[in-house]
C-alpha cells in the first residue's frame, strides 16, 4: 500500500463538531432536507460513529432523546410499516411504543428507513419497539411490477438507491420475504450501461452512486440468487470504476465530469465491493479529501466550497474503507462495513437485534 | 395560475378564506434531530397543508397552498402528491398545470420530485412531442443534468414514436459540437442508436465507427469516445483488433506521424495540435495485444508500463496489476 506523502492530519474532531451543530439545528436555507432529516440525521451519527468519538461527544440524554424522536417517525397503515423523514408529513405521534396511523401522504418512505435504522443502531437501540412485520409489508409495497421499488408505496419513482436499500433492511432483517429478488435483479441488469457502470434508472448514463448500489444489492442477496454477472462485465465495471479517478485523486462519478468527494466513497466503495480496492490510488485520493476539508470542521464536494453531512461522511467512509498506512494517527477510523455501510461494530449490534429471532 | 409572490403574501392565518380550517402545528418532541429553524411563512403554510390533509380537503385553493409550500421547499414530495390529487379530482386543467411545471423545473432542475410530476403530467397528457424542444432549453441551464436526460430518455423509450427518435441525433451532433467531451451527450447517443429505436445493422456500426472516430481525431485523450467506441465493438462482438490501425495513430507522440501519408477515410489522423501520445489509445491498443495471446504478451506489458510509469501514472497499481494477470495467465 503506497504511503500518503505530506498529508495534513484528518481534522475528526472538527468533523464531529460540524456534525454535532447540524444535529441541535439546520437554518432555514437548508428548509429542502425537511422531506429528508432522517437522511441527515444518519450522516451526521456515521460521522461520529466512524471517528469512534460517539461516546466521548454525545449524552447520554441526548442519545436518549434522539432514540425517542427516531420511534416517532415509526408508522403504521395500509402498506405496512416504516420510518418517515420528518414529522413535517405526518400526524403527530405521542406514544413511541407504537408506530404512528399515517394517511395516505404521510406514509414512511424506504430511504428514510434504511437511515432510522442504521441511526438507531448506532444508539445503540434494542429495536424492541420495531414492527418486523409490518417491515416487510412495507417493502413488499414499495416493489413495482419492473423489479424496481418507489420510495413510498405505489409512487412509481423507483431507481437504484431503493433498490439498494430494500436488499440493506431485508439484509440486517435476515429476511427476504419483503423481496421478489429475481425481478429486482432484472431491474438492476437493465440498468448496466455500455460503459461498464449503471445509471440510476434503466437507459440512464453510468454514474457512481448508483453504480454502488447495485454492486452492493447484487452481492446482499441471498444464496440462490442469480449470478450478478459474467466476469468480462466484471472487468469492464472496474475499468470504468478505476478511470473514474482523476488527476486531483478525486473521483468524478461519471466520465469526464469533474472530481467530488461523495464520488471517492460511491466509486471506492463499488470498487471495493468487486474486490479491486487494492488497485485504487488511496494516496492521491486521501491527498485529495484532505483539501475538501474546512477550516471550522466538516467536508466538502470540492477543495474551498462549504461542508455539509452528507459529503462528511461518506469521506470519511472512503477513507474508513481505504485504512491508509500512516504514522499519523488522526486517520484512523472505525472499519467500515462496506455493504450496509456502517461501522463493523453498528452492524454487529444491528445484526444482533434486527435479526430473526426464533 | 398566477404565481405567488411570496415576499408580498399574506400569512394563510391571516387569510379571511382560510378562516374554516383549523391548523395542524408541526409535532416535536423535547428535542427533536437535526430541527430546521423554519422561516415563518414556511410555518404558517405547512400547517395549514397538515390542517387539509386531516380534513381531506380537495379544493381549488389547495392548489394555491401547495403552490406556495413547493416554492419554499421543492423537495417537500407530500405537497406534491397532494398537488397532484387535488388536480385530478378538481378536473383543472393540466396545460395549465404544465406551464407552471415548466417554470418550476427551470428553477428547481435538481430536485427529483419536480422532475417526477412531470413525468405524471405527461403521462396524462399524452402529448410528448413538444417536451423534446422543451428539454432542449433546459439542458442549456445544465447541460449534464441527470434529471434531464433521464427524464428525456424515460420519453423517448415510454412513447416509443418514430417522429420523437429521429429528433434525437441531431440534438447529439449539437451538443458534440458544443462540447466533444459532454459523456451525457455520447451516452444519449448509445442509448438511440443501440438500445433502442432503429436498427443497428452493418450500415449503422459502420457509420457510428467512423463517426467516433472522428471525434478521436480531434481529441485523443477524450475518454467519453473511446468508451464509446469499446462500447460499439463490445456491443456486435467484434474485436478490438479491427481498430488496430487507426489506434496505432494515436500511441506515437505528434511528431513521429507523416504529414505525406495517403488520407485514408477509414483511419483518421490525430488533428493538428492534439496532444499525443493518448492514454486511452495505449490502453486500447494494450487490449489489441492482450486479445492476440502470448505473440502479443510483451507488446501489450510495453504499453502497460508506460501506462504506469509515464501516461496515467494515477492508475499505476491497475497498470501493474494489468501486467500481472496477463503474464500470469499466459503460458510458459
Ligand atoms: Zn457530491
Amino acid at each position: 500500500m503506497s504511503r500518503p506523502a505530506h498529508l495534513p492530519p484528518l481534522n475528526k474532531s472538527g468533523h464531529v463538531a460540524h456534525c454535532n451543530r447540524c444535529l441541535a439545528g439546520l437554518p432555514a436555507s437548508l428548509v429542502e432536507m425537511d422531506s429528508s432529516r432522517m437522511a441527515i440525521a444518519y450522516y451526521c451519527l456515521g460521522t461520529l460513529d466512524l471517528t469512534g468519538l460517539i461516546d466521548q461527544k454525545i449524552t447520554v440524554t441526548d442519545r436518549d432523546s434522539w432514540r425517542e424522536w427516531i420511534w416517532e417517525q415509526q408508522a403504521g397503515g395500509l402498506y405496512g410499516t416504516g420510518f418517515r423523514p420528518s414529522p413535517v408529513t405526518g400526524t403527530e405521534n405521542r406514544n413511541q411504543n407504537i408506530p404512528a396511523e399515517y394517511t395516505d401522504y404521510s406514509t414512511p418512505h424506504l430511504i428514510m428507513t434504511y437511515c432510522a435504522l442504521l441511526s438507531l443502531a448506532i444508539l445503540r437501540d434494542d429495536f424492541a419497539r420495531l414492527d418486523r412485520p409490518g417491515l416487510l409489508k412495507f417493502i413488499r409495497s414499495c416493489q413495482d411490477i419492473d423489479g424496481s421499488f418507489s420510495t413510498t408505496p405505489g409512487a412509481s419513482d423507483g431507481d437504484l438507491r431503493l433498490t439498494y436499500c430494500a436488499f440493506a433492511i431485508s439484509s440486517l432483517l435476515q429476511d427476504w420475504s419483503g423481496i421478489n429478488v429475481d425481478n429486482a435483479f432484472a431491474y438492476v441488469k437493465n440498468c448496466r450501461t455500455y460503459e461498464g457502470g449503471y445509471g440510476q434508472t434503466p437507459f440512464g448514463e453510468a454514474i457512481g452512486g448508483p453504480t454502488y448500489c447495485a454492486l452492493a444489492s447484487l452481492h446482499l442477496a441471498p444464496p440462490g440468487a442469480p449470478v450478478p454477472f459474467s466476469s468480462t462485465e466484471r472487468k469492464q465495471t472496474e475499468r470504468w470504476l478505476l478511470h473514474t479517478q482523476d488527476a486531483t485523486g478525486g473521483f468524478s462519478g461519471r466520465t469526464n465530469k469533474l472530481a467530488d468527494a461523495c464520488y471517492c466513497f460511491w466509486c471506492s466503495a463499488a470498487l471495493d465491493i468487486i474486490g479491486g480496492k487494492s488497485l485504487i490510488n488511496t494516496a492521491a485520493m486521501a491527498a485529495f479529501l484532505a483539501d475538501c476539508q474546512y477550516k471550522f470542521g466538516g467536508i466538502s464536494k470540492a477543495p474551498g466550497e462549504h461542508p455539509d453531512p452528507y459529503h462528511t461522511y461518506l469521506s470519511s467512509a472512503a477513507l474508513a474503507i481505504a485504512g491508509l498506512d500512516t504514522e499519523d494517527a488522526s486517520w484512523g477510523l472505525q472499519p467500515l462495513d462496506t455493504l450496509i455501510n456502517s461501522t463493523v461494530p453498528t452492524l454487529q449490534w444491528a445484526k444482533g437485534h434486527l435479526a430473526a429471532h426464533v | 395560475m398566477a404565481p405567488v409572490d411570496i415576499a408580498d403574501s399574506v400569512p394563510y392565518s391571516e387569510r379571511p378564506e382560510w378562516s374554516d380550517l383549523t391548523p395542524v402545528a408541526q409535532y416535536e418532541n423535547i428535542q427533536p434531530l437535526a430541527p430546521i429553524f423554519y422561516n415563518p411563512d414556511y410555518k404558517d403554510a405547512t400547517d395549514y397543508f397538515r390542517g387539509v390533509v386531516k380534513t381531506g380537503e380537495l379544493s381549488p385553493r389547495v392548489l394555491d397552498l401547495t403552490e406556495t409550500i413547493i416554492r419554499l421547499n421543492p423537495a417537500h414530495y407530500s405537497a406534491w402528491q397532494y398537488r397532484y390529487q387535488t388536480l385530478i379530482a378538481t378536473k383543472s386543467s393540466l396545460a395549465d398545470e404544465l406551464i407552471l411545471t415548466n417554470e418550476l423545473t427551470r428553477i428547481y432542475l435538481k430536485t427529483y420530485q419536480v422532475w417526477h410530476h412531470r413525468r405524471l403530467l405527461l403521462t396524462l397528457l399524452n402529448d410528448p412531442l413538444p417536451e423534446l424542444p422543451f428539454i432542449e432549453e433546459i439542458l442549456k441551464v445544465d447541460v449534464k443534468n441527470y434529471h434531464t436526460w433521464s427524464y428525456r430518455q424515460w420519453l423517448l423509450a415510454h412513447y416509443n414514436r418514430e417522429d420523437m427518435w429521429v429528433q434525437e441525433l441531431p440534438l447529439v451532433e449539437r451538443l458534440l459540437e458544443e462540447d466533444v467531451r459532454n459523456n451525457s451527450a455520447w451516452h444519449h447517443r448509445f442509448f438511440v442508436v443501440f438500445e433502442r429505436g432503429g436498427a443497428d445493422g452493418e450500415d449503422t456500426v459502420r457509420q457510428e465507427l467512423a463517426f467516433v472516430k472522428e471525434k478521436i481525431a480531434l481529441a485523443p485523450n477524450n475518454l467519453s469516445a473511446w468508451n464509446y467506441l469499446r462500447g460499439i465493438l463490445d456491443h456486435k462482438h467484434l474485436p478490438y483488433s479491427t481498430q488496430a490501425d487507426f489506434t496505432k495513430l494515436y500511441v506515437v507522440s505528434s511528431i513521429a506521424l507523416n504529414e505525406e501519408s495517403v488520407v485514408d477515410l477509414e483511419n483518421p489522423r490525430p488533428s493538428k495540435g492534439a496532444q499525443l501520445p493518448s492514454a486511452a489509445a495505449i490502453e486500447f491498443l494494450a487490449d489489441v495485444y492482450e486479445a492476440e495471446g502470448e505473440s502479443g504478451l510483451s507488446k501489450a506489458v510495453e504499453l502497460w508500463r508506460s501506462l504506469a510509469d509515464e501516461h496515467d501514472t494515477i492508475r499505476k497499481k491497475y497498470w501493474e496489476y494489468r501486467i500481472r494477470e496477463a503474464t500470469v495467465a499466459a503460458p510458459d
